[in-house]
C-alpha cells in the first residue's frame, strides 16, 4: 500500500475568489485511516477529489508512492480512471440502471477479471458488507444504509490500494451511522487499505481516524492524532472547533473581569497570550490552591443523560462545564470554578498555541 | 506533516510552458472539450453560417438582377431593401402581409384566450366530469398539423372563387361568401382553435401550481369570489397569461400551412406566403430582406417572452404546501362544463377530423346519398384523372413520400436527439465555461427564427456549391440538415435538463472504478438517459412529421415528404387525396404522441409546447 504525498497544492477556481486549497502539504502513511475534517467549504472535499483526479490542480504535485500522479511543474496528470483508487460518494453515486451485482462487479469487468473470480470476489465483499441478499435489486429499491454499503462494495471489489471516502455516513440516521462507523473501522482493519476520509463531524473524526487533517478556509490547520488534536490543539480554530460542548474561549483583549483574572493568572508565564481555553470537563466546581479559579454563579443545568452540562456566569462571560457526577447545585447557587493549569490551553495573540505557557505548566501536566 | 524537499516547492513557481503541458495533459485525458468545439463548429456552419449567409443575400446584388441593379453579382446593394420596404410594391411585399400577419396574430391570440381560458380552468381547478379525459383530448388540435383545419374549412366553406371541386355548404344550397371561405377570418379562427391547447396548458399549469393558501388567505379577509379573482388570482397569473399570448404570436408568425391554403384564393398574404411566392418566383434578394424581417420580429417576440419569464421568477408562488390540486365543486353547473368541454372538442377535433375523413369516400362533396360514396380515393384503380390513377394508398408517390418522411425526419431526429445529449454533456462536464454557453446559445438561435424563415437561409447557403460542399439543394441531405438544425433548440434543451439532473457524480465514480470516456458514454450515461433521449428523439419526430414550413422552401418533387406531397395534391385540386394524406399525417403524429406517451410515462402533449 502505497503512502500519499500532496505537495505544495494549490487549487483556485478562478473568478477572482480566494484558493479553494491554499499550499497544501500533506502526508497520508501507508495503511493509515486519514480524515479530513473541518467545516463545510474549507476545502476538504476538493483536497479529496484532487488525490482522485476529479479536480485539477493550480499548482503543486500529488504523488501516490513513488508514482507522479499529478504535477503542474512537470506537466504530468494521470486521469482518475487509472489511478487504481476507490471513491465513495456522498450521494453514494449507484448507477440506477444496473442491479446492485452489476453495480458491485463493475470494475471487476473492466479489468476483465475471469468470471469464477470475479463472482467470487463479488460474493466475498457482498457478504462482509452483509448485502448479498439484494444482488438482483435496483439501486432504487434499497434503504439509504443499504445502499451506502453498495457504495462501499463497488469500491472494495476491485481491492482499491486508496479508499476515498467523502462524507459517506452523512446521509444516514444516527444508529446506521454508529453501525456503519464500526463497519469501517473493521475493513480499514480487514483490508489494511489506505483510507482518505473526509467529513465535517468531529465525533466521527475522533471515533474513526488515525490521523487526523483539520482544515479551515483552504489551509491545513492541524495534522494529529485525535487525541493530539483534542488535548494539544495547534491553534484557536482547532480548539474551537473540536470538542462538545465547545471549548470555553477567554479573549484576553476583552476586558472583562474574567479576561482580567486570566490574564493576571498568567502573568509571567506568557506575556503574549491572547486567548485561554477551557474545556468543559477540566473545569470543576471548588478547586485548590494553584488553580485558576474565579466566582460564578449557575444559571442552568442540562442533563444529557449519563452526563450533565452546567451552565455558569461568571461576571458576564458565559461557561459551560461537563461531568459525569451529578451536580449538587442548582440555578441561582453562587460556586467557585477551577481549573488546573496544566488543563489550560493558552494561545498566542497570532491565534497560535502558546509554546511558552506549554512549557511553563508542563510541570503539572507530568502528573 | 511531509517533508518537502526545496527542489519541490520550485514547483510553486511552474514556468507557464509546462503549466499549458499539465493543461494540455488533462484535455487529453478528456474528450469532453474536444467533442465540445468539434460539435461548436458544427452548429455555427448549421446554423449561424445559413443566418449569416441570408442577411448578406439582402444586401447584396443575386444573380439575374444585374440589369435592374446595375451592378455586379454579389456586389453591396440597397435595392432589395428598398424594393421591399420602399417602393411601389412594397405594399403588396411587405407592409400588406406585415399588417395581416399581425392582426392575424393579434386575433387568434384574443380568440385562443377566450376560447382556451375557460377550459383552463375547469381542468385546472373545477370537478368537472372527466377532467383527465379532457386534458388530453382538449390539446389534440395542438398535435395535429395546423393546416389539417384548413382543408376541413375549405372542405366546407369553398365557394366558387376558385375552381374544382365545391364546398359542402354550396352543394347543400348556400354559398358562403369570400369572406366566411377565404382569408382573415378563416386563417383567424383555425389558429385561434390550433393555438388554444397552449393557453390550456400554459395558464392551466400555472393554476394547478398556484397556492391556494393565497385564496384563502384573502378569502378569511373578508374577500368576495371575484375581488379574489381580480386582486389576487389574475396578477399572480398575468406573466403565465402573457407568456402564452407571446409564444401564440411567434408561432403564427412563422405559420405558412394555413394562410397558404386559405389565403391565396383572395390574395390574403401573411409575411410568411409572400416569402415563399418571392422564393417560388425566384426573388432571392426580396426573399432574404423578408426572411430577415421575421427573424427579427422572432428576435424580438421571444425578447419579450424572456423579460416576462424573468418577472414571472419574481413571485415564488410554485411548490409550495397550499399548492396541491384543490378542485372547487361546480354544484348544478357540472353538466353544464362537461357540455362545454365536449363541445369545444366537437368543434375543434371532432368536426374538422369527421369532415375530412368523410370527404375522402365521397364523389361530390357534401352530397350524402348512398351512391355517393366509394373509397376509390384510397384504394381504387384506374381512376380518370392525370396525375394519379390510382388510389392514394396505392399511389407510389405516397410511398415514396412517406420513406422519405420517415427517413429524413427519422435520422434528423435520432441525430439531433444524440446530439442534443452530447450538448447537454459538455454544457455540464466541460471546465471550459465559454464552450458551455456558446453551445447553449448557438443551438437556441433557431428558436428565434421561424422554420420558413430558416429554410431560406438554407437555401440562401446551399443552393450553390460553397467550397467543398456541392450545392445540396434537391437533395434530400438539405432536408435532413435543416430539420436537424431546426430540431437542436428543443433537443439541446432536453440534453441539458437531463444531464444537469443526472449531476455529475454517477459518471465520476465509472471514472474512479477505471472506466474511460467511451465506456461511461455506453455504460452509464447513455443507459441512464435513455427516456431522456427517447423523449428528445420522439418529440422532434413528430413535429418534424407533421411540419410544412421549412420542407415547403427545400423539398422539390423528387424529395416529396408527406406533408409538400399532400400541399402539391391541393395545388392540383385534388382535395380527396390531399385530404386522406393529411390524415395519414394526423394519425401518424397522433399515435406517435401516444407512444411516446406510452414509452415514457409522462405527458408528452405538455413537452410539446416548444
Amino acid at each position: 500500500m502505497p503512502r500519499i504525498n500532496l505537495m505544495g497544492v494549490r487549487k483556485s477556481y478562478g473568478g477572482g475568489g480566494p484558493n479553494a486549497v491554499e499550499a497544501l502539504d500533506l502526508e497520508i502513511a501507508d495503511g493509515e485511516f486519514m480524515c479530513l475534517l473541518g467545516p463545510s467549504g474549507c476545502g476538504k472535499t476538493t483536497t479529496l477529489r484532487m488525490i482522485a483526479g476529479l479536480e485539477h490542480l493550480s499548482d503543486g504535485e500529488i504523488r501516490v508512492g513513488a508514482r507522479v500522479v499529478d504535477s503542474v511543474g512537470e506537466g504530468v496528470f494521470v486521469p482518475p480512471e487509472k489511478r487504481q483508487m476507490g471513491l465513495v460518494f456522498q450521494s453514494y453515486a449507484l448507477w440506477p440502471h444496473l442491479t446492485i451485482e452489476r453495480n458491485t462487479d463493475f470494475g471487476l469487468r473492466l479489468r476483465n477479471v475471469p468470471r469464477a473470480e470475479r463472482e467470487a470476489r463479488v460474493t466475498r465483499v457482498m457478504k462482509t458488507l452483509g448485502i448479498e441478499a439484494y444482488r438482483d435489486r435496483y439501486p432504487s429499491q434499497l434503504s439509504g444504509g443499504q445502499q451506502q454499503r453498495v457504495a462501499l462494495a463497488r469500491m472494495l471489489a476491485v481491492n482499491p490500494e486508496v479508499l476515498l471516502l467523502d462524507e459517506p455516513l452523512s446521509n444516514l440516521d444516527a444508529a446506521l451511522r454508529l453501525e456503519m462507523r464500526a463497519e469501517l473501522k473493521r475493513l480499514h482493519r480487514e483490508f489494511g487499505t489506505t483510507i482518505v476520509f473526509v467529513t465535517h463531524d468531529q465525533w466521527e473524526a475522533m471515533t474513526l481516524a488515525t490521523t487526523i487533517a483539520v482544515m479551515s478556509q483552504g489551509r491545513l490547520q492541524q495534522v494529529g492524532s485525535p487525541n493530539e488534536i483534542y488535548d494539544r490543539p495547534a491553534n484557536r480554530f482547532v480548539a474551537q472547533f473540536v470538542g462538545n460542548p465547545p471549548i470555553n474561549m477567554i479573549d484576553l483583549a476583552a476586558g472583562t473581569p474574567l479576561a482580567v483574572s486570566a490574564r493576571r493568572f498568567l502573568g509571567e508565564r506568557s506575556p503574549d497570550a491572547g486567548a485561554v481555553g477551557l474545556r468543559p470537563e477540566a473545569i470543576r466546581l471548588g478547586g485548590e490552591a494553584g488553580d485558576f479559579a474565579g466566582p460564578a454563579e449557575v444559571t442552568g443545568v442540562l442533563p444529557t443523560g449519563g452526563s450533565w452540562i452546567v451552565e455558569l456566569e461568571s461576571d458576564g462571560a458565559k461557561l459551560f462545564l461537563t461531568t459525569h457526577q451529578p451536580p449538587e447545585v442548582g440555578p441561582g447557587e453562587r460556586v467557585r470554578f477551577a481549573v488546573r493549569p496544566e488543563a489550560l490551553h493558552v494561545f498566542d495573540r497570532d491565534g497560535s498555541r502558546s509554546a511558552v505557557a506549554d512549557a511553563a505548566f508542563a510541570h503539572g501536566r507530568m502528573n | 506533516m511531509s517533508v518537502t524537499s526545496p527542489d519541490r516547492t520550485g514547483a510553486k513557481a511552474a514556468a507557464p510552458a509546462r503549466r499549458l503541458r499539465y493543461r494540455l495533459r488533462i484535455a487529453a485525458s478528456e474528450p469532453t472539450t474536444l467533442i465540445g468545439l468539434l460539435m461548436a463548429a458544427l452548429f455555427a456552419y448549421l446554423i449561424v453560417v445559413p443566418i449569416v449567409s441570408l442577411l448578406f443575400d439582402a444586401v447584396q446584388v443575386q444573380l439575374g438582377d444585374q440589369r435592374r441593379t446595375g451592378a455586379e453579382v454579389g456586389s453591396f446593394t440597397w435595392y432589395y431593401l428598398e424594393r421591399t420596404f420602399g417602393s411601389r410594391v412594397a405594399h403588396h411585399l411587405f407592409w400588406g402581409p406585415l399588417v395581416n400577419t399581425l392582426t392575424v396574430a393579434l386575433g387568434a391570440i384574443v380568440l385562443a384566450m377566450a376560447v382556451g381560458g375557460t377550459p383552463a380552468r375547469l381542468l385546472a381547478r373545477t370537478d368537472m366530469f372527466g377532467r383527465r379525459w379532457f386534458a388530453t383530448a382538449l390539446i389534440v388540435p395542438y398535435m395535429l398539423p395546423a393546416w389539417t383545419f384548413a382543408l376541413a374549412w375549405t372542405t366546407l366553406f369553398k365557394n366558387r372563387t376558385v375552381g374544382g371541386q365545391a364546398g359542402w355548404l354550396e352543394t347543400l344550397g348556400f354559398a358562403p361568401p369570400d369572406w366566411l371561405a377565404y382569408g382573415r377570418v378563416p386563417v383567424t379562427i383555425i389558429l385561434a382553435l390550433h393555438y388554444a391547447p397552449f393557453v390550456i396548458l400554459l395558464f392551466g399549469n400555472a393554476l394547478r401550481r398556484f397556492d391556494s393558501q393565497l385564496e384563502d388567505s384573502a378569502r378569511i379577509l373578508g374577500a368576495g369570489r371575484l375581488t379574489v379573482m381580480r386582486q389576487v388570482v389574475l396578477p399572480l397569473m398575468r406573466p403565465a397569461l402573457m407568456s402564452a399570448m407571446v409564444l401564440i404570436f411567434a408561432k403564427c408568425l412563422g405559420e405558412f400551412g394555413v394562410p397558404y391554403v386559405l389565403g391565396l384564393p383572395v390574395a390574403f398574404d401573411t409575411l410568411a406566403t409572400s416569402l415563399y411566392q418571392n422564393i417560388a418566383s425566384r426573388q432571392s434578394g426580396v426573399a432574404a430582406v423578408l426572411a430577415g424581417a421575421i427573424m427579427l420580429i422572432g428576435v424580438i417576440t421571444l425578447t419579450i417572452d424572456a423579460w416576462l419569464m424573468r418577472e414571472a421568477r419574481r413571485f415564488v408562488t410554485v411548490g409550495s404546501k397550499g399548492s396541491m390540486d384543490r378542485l372547487s365543486p361546480l354544484g348544478g353547473w357540472r353538466w353544464g362544463a362537461t357540455g362545454f368541454a365536449a363541445l369545444m372538442f366537437a368543434l375543434s377535433v371532432g368536426l374538422p377530423l369527421l369532415t375530412l375523413a368523410l370527404s375522402t369516400v365521397m364523389k361530390v362533396p357534401g352530397r350524402f346519398a348512398l351512391d355517393n360514396f366509394t373509397l376509390d380515393y384510397w384504394i381504387g384503380t384506374g381512376l380518370n384523372t392525370v396525375a394519379l390513377q390510382t388510389g392514394i394508398l396505392l399511389s407510389p408517390d405516397l410511398w415514396n413520400a412517406a420513406w422519405n418522411s420517415l427517413r429524413i425526419v427519422g435520422i434528423a431526429s435520432l441525430t439531433s436527439g444524440l446530439l442534443g445529449l452530447l450538448v447537454g454533456y459538455v454544457v455540464v462536464r466541460t471546465p471550459f465555461r465559454p464552450l458551455g454557453t456558446f453551445l447553449r446559445q448557438v443551438t437556441f438561435l433557431p428558436y428565434l427564427v421561424p422554420g420558413i424563415a430558416f429554410a431560406t437561409a438554407y437555401l440562401s447557403l446551399f443552393a450553390v456549391p460553397r467550397g467543398p460542399i456541392p450545392a445540396l439543394y434537391g437533395t434530400w441531405v438539405i432536408l435532413m440538415l435543416a430539420l436537424i438544425a431546426d430540431q437542436m433548440p428543443y433537443a439541446s434543451r432536453a440534453g441539458i435538463a437531463a444531464m444537469t439532473q443526472l449531476g455529475k457524480d454517477p459518471e465520476e465514480a465509472a471514472q474512479v472504478a477505471g472506466a474511460g470516456w467511451l465506456r461511461r458514454m455506453v455504460s452509464i450515461v447513455i443507459p441512464i438517459q435513455k427516456g431522456a433521449l427517447t423523449t428528445g428523439v420522439l418529440l422532434p419526430f413528430i413535429s418534424g412529421i407533421k411540419g410544412l414550413s421549412l420542407f415547403v422552401v427545400l423539398a422539390v418533387p423528387s424529395t416529396d415528404v408527406l406533408t409538400t406531397f399532400s400541399l402539391r395534391l391541393v395545388d392540383y385540386h385534388y382535395t380527396q387525396a390531399a385530404n386522406a394524406v393529411v390524415l395519414i399525417i394526423a394519425a401518424l403524429a397522433y399515435f406517435g404522441a401516444l407512444l411516446g406517451q406510452k414509452l415514457t410515462r409522462s405527458n408528452l402533449a405538455e413537452g410539446l409546447g416548444g
